[in-house]
């Protein structure tokens, strides 16, 4: 079992990390996903001391990892790391790269470490490239290694940062069942991983990571099909956000056009899908800017790559008001012409009670 | 692997030839254009007649020696040109480089003897005592009172005979007592001298003799001390004494007050005057030039011997040369000594720098500010000082005050400049090496020391030895100045036998060819180690040594 708490990693000018706490039970396999820059890979290398934290204390079973009294060394032969760059020792042959740890602190035979070395590379695949060393190999059985690499010092736990991002994507399958065995074996795992799909199928636990915290808890069901929080909504369905706040009548809609078209043109938006978003956004909040005293308006595009449908969401002041209705106007009609759903809901109580929303393909 | 051992050796041989050839085929070249200059010299009538003519032209005198200071007094339009030994001086004289040179007068007459393409103005340009030198302190005193005593009580005419005796010809007239048989009951002396200044002092079969050596060795039977005779640079001598290296000195040293400054002077033991030495072509029927007393038969059998050179081979100059250089009074066995040094001061320097520069690495290599700072600093002195004041300022200040051989000093200043290179190339390689590597290794669990040695380290030494082995060369070559602090490497082997022979060019290319040979052995052995470093030329029976496959 780990015990982290309070974790916190400060660098002169980022704060990866700012305050996790969490509980790994032995035997959990935990996908960390979430957006680039987020602490995953810290929250990792603090956990076997790569990274010392700034604050904030770990704890392996009973054993405290951060007391400075403690044999890191020791520590961390119990807990393996495979890193995104494979990290294999250029200067030895793949089997040695497999034996030296075991030989050299564990104490084993040589021949013991060959034999385990022998048996681990046939399970990752890869024993007929015992004595190659690892320029001669592709990045995908170079991780294979590693990974052998790893088991051979038969760890508790196994940390496995980012392990198939370097590689080719044909490769990536073959470094990815590795790992589908590995978690079979029922050894502590945490994988920071980008690939959704694999992180689901693996693990029995989800971290979603945002902003330094970990923001979402929970088993790969609820984290990937009904998340919790927003942001892992939006993260795990791919979903590319765009928001706007209009405070005032003197808003600068020329800027709003622009931000719309930055936006669309980032992500890869179809021409025709583009166009249909830009008149929804300008004809809406003209149609608002015209009927509300003092205007306060939320808008928000959500454009799944996945699917490709934005779906937008304007919220505005007031009372109760529903645009939709309007049916006689020219305008409406076209919007109701582009848009698959178009629709008004009343929040009461809330900041901007009036809810539209609007699907588009 | 085979091949390329034969092919290196064959390439090194070729190199070798053609380098031979080359520096040969140059002196020839140097021996002709003497001709037709001097051809020309006649038809411009470009003769000195006395000192006056001199004024304004080319002179060289000898560094370290108060020769500048007549030049400018006597002819203040001359151009000076400072020049190491003897030999240089000859070179440059006959190669144009210069129009004269200042020697003393009994040192032109042997010039004459050795070569007729050489003479002098009789005209002194300057007359001077010669002195044995002490140091300015209460021992030096007494010392230098002990001498001018033994200078008194010596019966007349002693120095003349003296003199008689080492300016002549005849070198098996010229006899040396044993200094090793001098009873040392009162202790022994060291005398500083500078072995390339015959007749006065010079090497003759692998000892120091002369005219100043033999009084020495008088003065020390009659005080009662054993002698020991270190040879060094002129420069040297001076410091030599001030420091109370060497107890006294005897190199032609003449008297002058700003010397008598700095050192004691004992009464003159020799006086006589310098002169200027002059291509013979450029010394017109009317000039007085000196000519010796036997000089005469001398000279023509010279010039005959001149023309006879001139219409020999190619082949048979190298011989001559060659038999000069290293047949004639044994004198290969000089060589072989200062080949000896050159090793121990390069093996030793390589062995002790290479560990010096090892422990400073890995003091600094995890980023002790202290150490870090000392090393800089230490590095920024060592490496920016010239290598020639960095060995005088160990051999004279901070060695000053305790008897050592020059061979250790010069191996601490190797082993200082070494190691501050070994440092800067561990840094290198080290640095390139991943950081990825390092982490892998603490992932595991190996601890930083561990990690450094079985993993970092083998995968440094691959980039640090292809460098580790130019930095020996350099080493190697830049050991040729520790003439200055009285070592008798090849280099100044070869200058003490260029002093001897007057042959300007063939012992620098001998030690040349020499430094070649051990560069390249120095580079064969390194490239051996990292073959055997080199960790993916193992063999498959090697990496599973100990290891049955089942």
């Amino acid at each position: 079992m780990i015990r982290i708490e309070h974790l916190k990693k400060t660098y002169p000018n980022v704060t990866p990390l700012k305050d996790v706490s969490v509980e790994i039970h032995d035997g959990d396999v935990i996908s960390v996903i979430g957006p680039s820059g987020t602490g995953k890979s810290t929250l990792l290398r603090c956990i076997n001391q790569l990274e010392k934290p700034t604050e904030g204390r770990i704890w392996l079973d009973d054993l405290e990892i951060t007391d400075p009294k403690t044999d890191i060394n020791k520590v961390r032969q119990k807990m393996g790391m495979v890193f995104q760059s494979f990290n294999l020792f250029e200067h030895k042959t793949v089997i040695e790269n497999i034996m030296l740890a075991p030989v050299d602190l564990l104490g084993k035979s040589k021949q013991e470490a060959y034999d385990t070395g022998m048996r681990l590379l046939k399970t990752v695949g890869l024993g007929e490239k015992a004595l190659n060393y690892p320029d001669q190999l592709s990045g995908g059985q170079k991780q294979r290694v590693a990974i052998a690499r790893t088991l051979a010092m038969d760890p508790e736990v196994i940390l496995l940062d980012e392990p198939t991002s370097a590689l080719d994507p044909t490769m990536v399958g073959e470094v990815q069942a590795a790992i589908r065995d590995l978690a079979k074996t029922g050894k502590t795992m945490l994988i920071v991983t980008h690939e959704m799909h694999f992180a689901k199928t693996i693990c029995n636990r989800v971290f979603y990571m945002d902003d330094g915290m970990i923001y979402e808890d929970g088993s790969p069901e609820q984290v990937f099909d009904n998340p919790r929080g927003e942001k892992t909504r939006r993260f795990v369905r791919r979903l590319k956000v765009l928001e706007l706040n209009i405070k005032s009548a003197g808003y600068d809609f020329l800027g709003m056009v622009g931000d719309i078209a930055d936006y669309c043109s980032k992500n890869q938006i179809a021409p025709k899908l583009t166009n249909h978003i830009q008149l929804v956004f300008e004809e809406v909040t003209r149609i608002l800017m015209s009927a509300l005293k003092d205007p306060h308006i939320h808008a928000a595009c959500e454009y799944s790559e996945q699917t490709e449908v934005a779906e937008c969401s304007i919220c505005y002041n007031g009372s109760h008001l529903d645009i939709t209705s309007y049916d006689d106007d020219l305008v409406l009609s076209i919007l109701k012409g582009v848009t698959e759903n178009f629709s008004y809901t009343w929040n009461e109580g809330s900041d901007y009670p009036n809810q539209l929303k609007l699907t588009l393909r | 692997m085979k091949n390329r051992l034969l092919k290196n050796v064959i390439l090194f041989f070729i190199l070798t030839a053609v380098l031979v050839s080359g520096l040969a085929v140059s002196k020839q070249a140097l021996i002709y254009t003497s001709a037709a200059q001097k051809k020309g010299g006649e038809d411009q009538n470009y003769y000195f007649h006395s000192l006056s003519d001199l004024n304004g032209k080319r002179i060289g005198v000898q560094t370290g020696t108060s020769f500048d200071v007549s030049v400018r007094e006597k002819l203040p339009e001359a151009k000076l040109e400072y020049f190491n030994g003897k030999a240089d001086l000859m070179a440059a004289l006959s190669g144009n480089k210069i129009d004269a040179f200042v020697v003393d007068e009994v040192v032109a007459e042997i010039f004459l003897r050795e070569s007729n393409q050489v003479t002098y103005l009789s005209e002194f340009l300057d007359s001077y005592d010669f002195a044995p030198i002490f140091a300015r302190t209460k021992e030096g005193e007494k010392l230098r009172d002990e001498f001018n005593d033994f200078l008194e009580q010596l019966p007349e005419g002693t120095l003349d005979q003296l003199a008689d005796k080492w300016f002549s010809e005849d070198e098996s007239e010229k006899t040396m007592p044993d200094i090793s048989e001098l009873n040392n009951e009162n202790g022994t002396l060291r005398l500083a001298t500078e072995s390339g200044y015959a007749p006065f002092e010079y090497v003759r079969n692998g000892k120091v003799v002369g005219y100043d050596m033999e009084i020495a060795a008088m003065f020390c039977e009659y005080g009662g001390y054993g002698l020991e005779i270190v040879d060094m640079n002129f420069d040297g001598i001076l410091p030599a004494v001030q420091t109370g290296k060497c107890d006294f000195a005897a190199a032609g040293i003449s008297i002058i007050p700003e010397r008598a400054e700095s050192v004691l002077f004992s009464e003159p033991n020799f006086s006589g005057g310098t002169v200027m030495v002059i291509r013979t072509e450029n010394a017109g029927e009317n000039s007085s030039v000196g000519t010796g007393d036997t000089d005469n038969a001398m000279t023509d059998s010279g010039a005959a011997a001149e023309e006879a050179k001139k219409d020999a081979s190619l082949w048979d100059n190298v011989r001559e040369s060659f038999d000069k250089t290293f047949i004639r009074e044994n004198r290969w066995r000089l060589f072989e000594k200062g080949i000896l040094t050159t090793l121990v001061i390069t093996l030793l320097s390589v062995l002790f720098g290479t560990a010096f520069g090892f422990c400073i690495f890995m003091m600094c290599r995890n980023g002790n500010p202290i150490a870090n700072i000392v090393t800089r600093f230490f590095m920024w002195l060592v490496q920016g000082m010239p290598m020639v004041v960095l060995l005088m300022i160990l051999y004279y200040i901070i060695f000053g005050s305790v008897a050592v051989n020059g061979v250790i000093v010069a191996v601490v200043g190797f082993t200082l400049t070494f190691g501050t290179s070994v440092f800067g190339l561990l840094k290198i390689g080290v640095g390139a090496v991943g950081i990825g590597q390092y982490e892998a290794a603490y992932a595991l669990g190996y601890s930083n020391r561990q990690t450094f040695y079985k993993i970092i380290l083998p995968q440094a030494m691959p980039h640090v030895l292809p460098s580790y082995s130019g930095e020996i060369v350099n080493l190697i070559k830049s050991t040729a100045i520790v003439g200055y602090i009285a070592v008798q490497d090849l280099t100044k082997i070869g200058d003490i036998v260029r002093s001897r022979t007057y042959e300007a060019f063939f012992p620098l290319i001998a030690i040349t060819i020499i430094y070649f040979l051990l560069e390249a052995l120095a580079g064969f052995l390194v490239g051996r180690i990292s073959i055997n470093f080199n960790p993916k030329r193992r063999k498959e029976s090697e990496i599973l040594k100990g290891i049955t496959h089942r």
